[in-house]
């Protein structure tokens, strides 16, 4: 049923062989594009019985809600979506990582309608940065199926959801060769699920009382704790699976061209592909991809920075009225570092407008002219391709 | 009459905080002594998720789920599902929601589940309108209510939504309605909760939960409510066993609606011909469940 070993497939098919290689006891799903192709494969594997258990719900609320029931009940559970359904769960995403419960989420990124566009940004999840999930970002299509499989030792390790994002088309829908491991594999990497803590009617206690202030209070700030902490067991997981599958490595964060560069880009998602491409011909400059966007690495990213002078951030995500979202990000962690270097914040690339290797040429050059950085952001012209 | 033996045990403690008077406190307690302790209960947000108490106390004894606003319906589907697989199939899994979770915000999760034929015991807690934020009109309070937004002037002017009928047209095995406003009343209670255990699939219960603050009548009068709702035929106490309609409970001297109505300081604003109304819908709408039960 799941192929083994290298093939020619999708981003979305790279979800639904890895979803299945995890065996989640349950999977709710509510379709939209570019999410779709996921649970149809999914509901194609379920239907030969055996494996998990697909229920079609009626709404993206409903089936994250159903998610986090399930998980409470004790079950490894999977769902996936895309924009106006990630933003429709919202009431839920807050919810799952307040009740602990280790949901993985797949979101296939896509820009946020008015207007409609079938074709991806980060504006999406990125908007969702304050919901206390872990969020991880993928560049190619191997990427999105090493992260699904590692997203549900990461979650059940931490007791934290974990949202998996790939972009619509760019990576949903695109065929590349990925490596498919085998489920001994994977059963050795993940372990079955052990809830600490499960709906059971033979042991009976009440879940989601009133809290008093005090308690509350301490709730919040030992779940800002707790995804502070989870980076050092993405890093882990990184680290275990790359030895168990034979992968380059790609913690929180990876550094491309690393020799004392000057200036560095950083990008998030499919852009990192033509990134590698420029900056691997390049002297002094360097590359950092983001995996982990929640928790933000912030102390990797210090001292990574730490003496560059110049940060070209790539931002497919728009915090309205303040700026590029990843720029707002490497501005706070950078800004104690002693000279800060000069963040340059290009932003664009919404609605799947191309960023190319021309593109990211163009804005290296603008860095190159300018001494500093401009306090605004600057748009990434769409005519440079 | 025959006498029913009442379970000893209480899964509601003493020292909760609702009302005093409260109609669902009296309904919630019969509902979980008739299904014992093998149970999941499900709360979605609504007095109960309140009057269940604040962390570490509570007042349930029995394992307790208390969710989000719109979706207990498809949180029961998935504890049903997730004790399937570990073959705990005698649990039942239980929603006990208000008539704002059932009628409204929750009611695309409700159809769902219904069309699913998930098998869970959904019971609604129908008090007639928003009570837990201190009396909003929802699509379950019935015309010319008063409410803080169905005030003096702009009083509910549509007729309560029909639930029993949606729920049938969603063509499940098994619906009812209690009430307690009678130790007969209470006795129909247990044998349609005990009835509705033997049945797998999604059941749909419906209990008339009188509100003090809500309904604006006496704390001592909370039994005399529900007995005047369902001696009004105001509420109807029915079952619908697969599509076959029966009225369970015949009133000996028919009340007029009024009756009930003006014990209530919420029907305070209506006008003669509001209640004619009022009664001509209640009498049309008895007149329909005599026949449909005639017919089956």
């Amino acid at each position: 049923m799941i192929p083994q070993g290298k093939q020619v497939i999708t981003g979305n098919q790279a979800v639904a062989y890895a979803v299945m290689l995890s065996k989640p006891d349950l999977i709710p799903a509510y379709p939209i594009t570019p999410q779709t192709a996921i649970m149809e494969h999914l509901a194609s594997f379920c239907a030969q019985g055996g494996g998990p258990r697909f229920t079609n719900m009626e709404s993206e609320h409903s089936a994250l809600a159903y998610a986090i029931a399930a998980s409470r009940a004790g079950c490894r559970v999977f769902t996936a979506t895309a924009f106006q359904g990630l933003l429709y769960m919202h009431e839920e995403l807050q919810r799952a990582s307040r009740e602990r419960v280790p949901v993985v989420l797949v979101n296939v990124n896509r820009g946020i309608a008015m207007p409609w566009t079938i074709h991806p940004d980060f504006n999406d999840s990125m908007s969702q940065r304050d919901t206390g999930w872990i969020q991880l970002y993928c560049e190619s299509v191997q990427d999105v199926l090493d992260t699904v499989i590692s997203a549900f030792r990461i979650a059940e390790t931490t007791s934290l959801p974990v949202m998996v994002c790939e972009e619509g088309f760019f990576l949903s829908h695109t065929s590349e060769i990925a490596d498919i491991p085998d489920q001994a594999m994977v059963d050795a990497f993940l372990p079955a699920y052990q809830p600490r803590w499960r709906l059971d009617p033979d042991n009976p206690h009440v879940f989601g009382a009133m809290a008093p202030a005090e308690v509350y209070s301490k709730m919040q700030m030992q779940l800002h704790r707790d995804l502070e902490k989870s980076i050092r067991v993405i890093e882990d997981t990184s680290q275990k699976f790359s030895r168990s599958f034979g992968r380059s490595r790609s913690g929180p964060i990876e550094l491309v061209n690393w020799d004392n560069p000057k200036i560095v880009f950083v990008t998030i998602g499919s852009v990192t592909g033509s990134a590698r491409e420029l900056v691997e011909r390049m002297d002094n400059v360097g590359l950092i991809k983001i995996h982990s966007f929640r928790p933000f690495p912030a102390s990797l990213f210090k001292t990574a920075l730490c003496g560059v002078e110049k940060v070209i951030v790539v931002d497919r995500a728009l915090s309205f009225g303040s700026g590029g979202i990843l720029a707002g990000e490497i501005r706070g962690v950078t800004s104690h570092l002693d000279p800060p270097p000069h963040i340059f914040s290009f932003v664009g690339g919404f609605g799947g407008a191309d960023i190319t290797v021309a593109t990211l040429e163009w804005m290296l050059k603008f860095v190159k002219k300018h001494e500093r950085s401009p306090h605004d952001t600057i748009p990434i012209s769409c005519e440079v391709r | 009459m025959a006498k029913i033996s009442l379970p000893d045990e209480e899964y509601l403690l003493p020292g909760h905080l609702a009302c005093a008077g409260c109609g669902s406190a009296i309904t919630l307690r019969h509902l979980l002594k008739t299904l014992g302790s093998d149970i999941v209960l499900v709360v979605p947000a609504s007095c109960w998720a309140v009057l269940a108490g604040s962390y570490p106390r509570t007042t349930f004894k029995v394992t307790t789920y208390l969710t989000t606003f719109a979706s207990a319906a498809a949180e029961a589907s998935a504890i049903r599902h997730a004790l399937d697989t570990q073959s705990k199939t005698d649990a039942e899994v239980v929603v006990w929601a208000g008539d704002g979770a059932t009628y409204d915000i929750g009611f695309a999760a409700v159809s769902a589940a219904a069309e699913r034929n998930e098998n869970i015991l959904y019971v609604c807690n129908d008090n007639e309108a928003y009570m837990n934020t201190g009396n909003q009109r929802s699509s379950g309070t019935p015309r010319g209510a008063w409410s803080t937004t169905t005030p003096e002037g702009a009083l509910k002017a549509t007729n309560k939504k029909d639930m029993i009928e949606i729920m049938r047209a969603h063509g499940i095995l098994y619906i009812a309605t209690c009430a307690a406003g009678s130790y007969q009343m209470i006795k129909d209670f247990y044998s349609k909760i005990t009835r509705a255990k033997t049945i797998q699939g999604f059941r749909y219960i419906q209990i008339l939960g009188p509100c003090v603050p809500g309904w604006r009548y006496g704390s001592e009068k909370t039994v005399e409510m529900a007995r005047l709702a369902v001696e009004s035929n105001y509420f109807p106490l029915l079952e619908i066993v697969e599509g076959r309609y029966r009225v369970t409970h015949l009133p000996r001297k028919k009340i007029p609606v009024a009756e009930f109505l003006k014990a209530q300081g919420r029907f305070d604003f209506l006008k003669d011909g509001d209640i004619q109304r009022i009664q001509d819908e209640v009498d049309k709408r008895w007149q329909y469940f005599l026949n449909k039960a005639s017919e089956t």
